[in-house]
């Protein structure tokens, strides 16, 4: 089972494996996928940035400023080529009004950041909104599903080919009436 | 910064939450006019993607009814409902299941459940307590209770679960009722028992 849990990050290159980023609330689910090595990984990334003053060594996988290049560089001891990764993005909601200070936004902002500097293009995302959402990523057909709570599963991204399919969803913040 | 707990704290916070979450059950038998069963409450102190685990599947659809506390400790009190148990409390109370009455009859059950357990743990430690209005919401499991945790912690060390489960006797209903204290929350619920220094580490 590829359950990938808070603060876990995992690679696989073995086809019909799926990596599953459960119940993502402010959390965000980052897949990365390089189709030419057939090396996929996942990160399960908590907060946006490690705490400056930590005593010992904080956990790569829970911060985005540590998460990202630790998977980057996971991936590449995989085989994998930066320049050809595909990077896919989901959850970072804000669940809750009260005392959230919008946890869920500044994760989705510093794993953008955190891609942008490493050179990783963002091919999907489905971040923001106030709903708990499921990733699901396949390897060796390369496929990004999302569930959202209460909802169907959508696909986010679908390698086939050369021609990746992608599509970008992004809810604007606020909450909708729902 | 990880806190470190002794069993006699352990032991403490576990005699806390029994007798915080023992007024909860009285106060739901006398709303609802039904027996209500107890389970022995579960201390964990644990990281915090084992806390949402502790609480159940992350990917399953449950409700819940948020209760943030404030006064002298910060933290929330937190309902974990199955959406079966919601629909058989709201018939209990006579409203209409996924409606705007049945929503706000959970979340006076929330109000009522959180008063009667911060009643209950004010008048044992002597802190001053009060419940906020309640916010009812289904969702993942997973996302409701790590961005909570988050939510009024911001950090990722150990969290601290107090738990136990509400049984309504005889109908499909039981509710996880949860004390998430946050941050120094803590320290500050076992000051007042005289237990609060060695959790310096």
């Amino acid at each position: 089972m590829g359950t990938v849990r808070m603060g876990e990050i995992e690679v696989s290159s073995q086809a019909g494996e799926e990596l599953v980023a459960r119940g993502l609330g402010s959390c965000i689910g980052l897949a990365l996928i390089d189709r030419g090595s057939g090396v996929a990984g996942m990160a399960h990334i908590v907060l946006p940035e490690a705490p400056v003053s930590s005593e010992g060594e904080p956990e790569p996988g829970r911060f985005a400023d540590l998460a990202v290049p630790e998977l980057i560089s996971q991936m590449t001891q995989a085989g994998a080529v930066v320049r050809r990764l595909d990077a896919v993005l989901a959850g970072g909601a804000q669940m809750f009004e009260v005392g959230d200070m919008d946890i869920g936004a500044r994760n989705a902002a510093a794993v953008q950041e955190g891609l942008v500097r490493s050179g990783v293009t963002v091919r999907a995302t489905d971040t923001g909104g106030n709903r708990g959402r499921t990733m699901r990523l396949t390897v060796g057909e390369f496929t990004v599903k999302v569930k959202e709570a209460g909802g169907q599963i959508t696909t986010l991204f679908e390698a086939d080919g050369a021609q990746p399919s992608a599509r970008r969803k992004t809810q604007t913040k606020g909450r909708s009436g729902r | 910064m990880t806190p470190r707990y002794t069993e006699l704290q352990l032991d403490a916070l576990r005699e806390l939450a029994n007798i915080a979450s023992g007024n909860a059950a009285t106060s739901l038998s006398r709303m609802l006019s039904r027996e209500v069963d107890l389970s022995v409450p579960r201390v964990l102190a644990l990281p915090l993607a084992d806390a949402v685990d502790a609480c159940g599947s992350a990917d399953e659809d449950i409700t819940g009814v948020v209760i943030p506390l404030q006064g002298d400790i910060h933290g929330v009190v937190l309902l974990l409902i199955s959406p079966e148990g919601a629909a058989t409390l709201c018939r209990l109370l006579g409203v209409e299941p996924q409606s705007d009455l049945g929503e706000s009859a959970l979340r006076e059950i929330g109000n009522v459940l959180g008063t009667s357990c911060l009643n209950a743990l004010a008048s044992m430690t002597g802190l001053q307590l009060e419940p906020r209005p309640p916010h009812v919401t289904t969702d993942m499991l997973g996302a409701i209770v790590s961005s909570l945790a988050l939510a009024h912690t911001a950090s990722t060390e150990l969290v601290l679960v107090l738990d136990s489960e509400l049984e309504v006797s005889n109908e499909p209903c039981s509710i996880s009722f949860v004390l998430l204290p946050t941050g120094g929350g803590v320290t500050d619920l076992l000051k007042p028992l005289g237990l609060a220094e060695t959790t310096a580490s």
